[in-house]
């Protein structure tokens, strides 16, 4: 499946769209016009080096440029702000050569002194930048080596960093607006070198942009040069799924995210373009505890049973839709790296029971299996994410574990009753929607331990080479440290992986060319609308 | 509201039998005369009001899938084919099936005990709470009185679904939390009534008499107060069993309910919305019944208290 879909070809209007004389009137791009598109929450931060919700990342891909660019289908890396850039040898260190003559929206130039002031922004923001820190983890400083070249130095090797220089979360704004609080960057419009400039927010209602004139920089991967076709470009917050669907039926926005699998066909019939995408990164899976003080989740046979009792193909082809797909690894297959492990994720549930009986769990009188007194009980920690089938595809697991002898309770909770329970390693399995990054690095920040786990522990050693993986250039060595991090995470059950995550995204039939970035979000730049 | 059990009642006054304060031999047959009259005469009363028999049936209907589930239906509300998803209702599924292949008719009598429960529980809890904080503040007056009654006023004036809201989300998740959330946000409508009630009693003859023979005074509030006071508090605790069933269901829909995949109405409801446009059934059937009882519930006080007034 294509990440990068032509909303044109996707709603099946003829034409070759190339060639310029032959084109009808609705293939050529015209500029103008005002887009609305409803998103499923608020994006509650505009600063896109702060945010973390994909909506604020959505809406901060518009109004920051960044030094790199990712495509979404080849996941090969290519210029945007840098023209060009050399990698030190052990990958400690990037040099940046910068494009002349962008300026950010208040007029002040791009330079190597403004890359500096934004890097050592978001490394002082700590905490509060969530992803652009974890990018930056092990940053020694910028030096810029003359007015448009800048280089950047870590402690260690950081092979992750180019592709992490392509995200909004390490987009770069004008350095004057560093030097507000971050609360406040949160809450006033940042001033990047983005095709779009925000002119009002109202939080959990709408944020409206409008396109800037004078933009002339776009990234390689850009279909058009110059500034952006549409005029306007306006994100309204609506929660409620169905009716999002009902909005955009109606003509009342032009587009939405987040279509529940069970609309896409009656939204596909009434003549609607949906567009969906995988999401690169760590699939929706089970995330087990490494903690081994917990008597059933730490069992060395529970987890690899569980691993095999799951039936995957059911849960995609009864709950969800033919854009999602089963699991094949714990990173998705839109992941640079991915490796094709299905054997280890195979439904078997006569193995899953062998592997029970040989642990010594015995079926009780219930059909649920007891060893020791203990009960094959676990629990699974869910904060509801708003996806629509999620709960019913906790419930269904249910159903098929209940079948090898395996009891799964859900525990409900709100975000702020779960993350003390995190920071503790406080839980058996938590439902973890999934993570979107085009990078294997996020094994290491999903999986990597939060402390350093204790010597010869199972933990230790995907540590070992997770941490190996993130300080290789090679690209062939990288691979297979990659593979066998997956290998080990899908044999320990630390993560148990479930179905790749899907995003389907609804257009009007008006709206033209929309792009997407590697991570899945939409992208405007290139969008126009017709008639 | 004239219609009530208690027509039936006054009329027995003009009866020419007289009431007796010995027994009369001749007691017997007159007894038995007169309560075929008013068997016949209830009879009547119910005939002429089929929307209270509905009402009654619908809420014993109820009653019987909240104690005795198996009694209505022998499928599993747990387990459901997956092969047999989103079925239409029909005479095998008389409310159709969910996304998972669950019969929706045996999730939702399942379903009614947990919410039927918390609901009692809720109403208890608002009626003991309420009606102890009255009888102490009507009874005591003073200052523990205006302590208590401006306590009162300021609970009242949230709204209580929101009071329900704030103190679930201290309590944490779980029917048994909702429950009390809900009680706690009726126990000052209960103790206003009650006070209420209190004051009138108080100063009735009878009291006072009870008080100058030297009746001590928690004898006083417990054999004359209290009796005569509960009547309307009684209603109240009828009326607000409605209330809390919408109030329970409510907060249910919203998810502070039981953990998946134990079924309770609202989260039935809320459960279905996702396919709202695919699957009517799943919203409007568990919507319906929880309509339907809360109706139900409201007929039937309000019959109580007609008859409250009637016997006046």
């Amino acid at each position: 499946m294509l990440v990068t879909v032509v909303a044109a070809t996707a709603c099946g209007s003829g034409g070759d769209g190339t060639n310029g004389t032959s084109r009808a009137a609705d293939q050529i791009p015209k500029p103008g016009g005002t887009l609305t598109f409803a998103l499923g929450s608020d994006p509650t931060c505009l600063d896109p080096q702060q945010i973390q919700l994909s909506e604020g990342l959505t809406v901060g891909r518009h109004v920051v440029d960044t030094l790199t660019d990712q495509d979404p289908q080849t996941l090969e890396i290519v210029p945007w702000l840098a023209e060009s850039w050399d990698v030190g040898q052990d990958a400690k260190s990037y040099t940046f050569h910068l494009r002349k003559g962008v300026t950010f929206s208040d007029g002040a130039p791009l330079t190597a002194a403004a890359v500096k002031t934004n890097f050592d922004a978001i490394v002082a923001l700590g905490a509060k930048a969530t992803l652009g820190y974890s990018y930056l983890s092990g940053y020694a400083q910028t030096v810029p080596v003359d007015d448009l070249t800048v280089r950047i130095e870590f402690t260690s090797p950081t092979a992750q960093f180019l592709q992490a220089a392509a995200s909004p979360s390490l987009g770069l704004v004008s350095p004057t607006t560093l030097n507000r609080s971050p609360t406040e960057r949160c809450s006033q419009p940042p001033i990047g070198s983005g095709a779009f400039v925000i002119d009002r927010y109202v939080p959990s209602q709408r944020v409206d942009l409008s396109r800037r004139k004078d933009y002339n920089w776009p990234s390689a991967l850009a279909r058009h040069q110059g500034a952006a076709y549409l005029d306007k470009l306006v994100f309204t917050v609506v929660a409620e799924s169905g009716v999002r669907t009902g909005s955009l039926q109606s003509g009342q926005v032009d587009g939405i995210s987040a279509v529940s699998p069970q609309d896409a066909k009656s939204l596909q019939e009434q003549g609607l373009t949906l567009l969906p995408t995988v999401h690169a990164g760590i699939v929706t899976n089970l995330h087990a505890s490494p903690t081994p003080d917990r008597p059933v989740v730490s069992d060395p046979s529970v987890l690899p049973a569980l691993q095999k009792g799951i039936n995957r193909t059911q849960i995609v082809s009864s709950l969800l839709n033919a854009d999602y797909r089963p699991a094949t690894s714990i990173l998705s297959s839109k992941t640079p790296d991915h490796a094709d492990l299905s054997s280890l994720v195979r439904y078997d549930p006569t193995a899953a029971k062998k592997l029970l009986d040989d642990g010594g769990w015995k079926p009780g009188p219930d059909g649920i299996r007891l060893k020791d007194g203990h009960r094959l009980h676990l629990d699974v920690l869910w904060v509801p994410s708003g996806f629509g089938p999620e709960q019913s595809t906790i419930e269904l697991i249910q159903q098929q574990l209940a079948e090898i002898g395996l009891e799964l309770g859900v525990k409900r909770l709100s975000l702020a009753q779960f993350t003390p329970l995190y920071q503790a390693n406080d839980y058996d399995l938590f439902w973890a929607r999934g993570t979107t990054r085009a990078d294997p690095d996020i094994l290491r920040l999903i999986f990597g331990s939060k402390k350093p786990a204790p010597a010869g522990s199972v933990q230790e050693g995907i540590d070992r080479i997770l941490e190996a993986q993130n300080a290789i250039t090679d690209a062939a060595t990288r691979r297979s440290l990659v593979e066998q991090a997956q290998r080990r995470i899908l044999e320990t059950g630390y993560g148990i992986p479930v179905h790749e995550q899907t995003t389907i995204m609804g257009f009007s039939p008006k709206v033209r060319d929309v792009t997407f970035t590697a991570s899945s979000w939409p992208r405007f730049t290139d969008t126009w609308i017709t008639g | 509201m004239t219609e009530s059990l208690a027509t039936a009642a006054t009329a027995d006054k003009t009866d020419p039998v007289p009431a007796p304060v010995t027994p009369a031999p001749d007691r017997e047959p007159a007894t038995a005369a007169s309560q075929s009259g008013r068997w016949r005469r209830a009879a009547v009363f119910l005939v002429h009001r089929p929307g209270l028999v509905l009402s009654a049936f619908f809420l014993l209907t109820v009653l019987i899938a909240a104690f005795f589930p198996t009694a209505l239906t022998s499928d599993n509300p747990l387990r459901g084919s997956v092969a047999e998803r989103l079925q239409k209702p029909s005479t095998d599924h008389w409310f159709g099936t969910d996304q998972l292949g669950r019969d929706l008719f045996a999730r939702m009598v399942h379903g009614c005990a947990r919410s039927l429960q918390a609901t009692v529980l809720a109403v208890l809890v608002g009626l003991a709470a309420g009606a102890l904080l009255g009888l102490t503040s009507g009874f005591l007056s003073g200052w523990i009185d205006s302590l208590i009654m401006r306590v009162v006023d300021l609970a009242l004036a949230i709204p209580a679904l929101l009071l329900s809201l704030a103190l679930i989300t201290a309590l944490g998740f779980g029917t048994v939390n909702i429950a009390l959330a809900v009680g706690f946000s009726s126990v000052a409508a209960f103790a206003r009534v009650t006070r209420a009630e209190v004051l009138r009693v108080r100063t009735a003859v009878f009291v006072e008499a009870a008080t100058s023979c030297g009746a001590r005074r928690h004898q006083v509030l417990f054999r004359y107060v209290l009796p005569h006071a509960c009547g309307p508090v009684l209603v109240l605790a009828a009326l607000e069993f409605g209330t809390a069933v919408l109030a329970v269901s409510a907060l249910s829909f919203l998810g502070f309910g039981a953990a998946p995949p134990s079924p309770e109405w609202g989260s039935l409801v809320s459960d279905g919305r996702g396919y709202l446009a695919t699957a009517w059934w799943l919203t409007t059937l568990p919507g319906l019944t929880v309509v339907a009882t809360v109706l139900a519930a409201n007929r039937i006080s309000r019959a109580i208290e007609g008859e409250r007034e009637e016997s006046r």
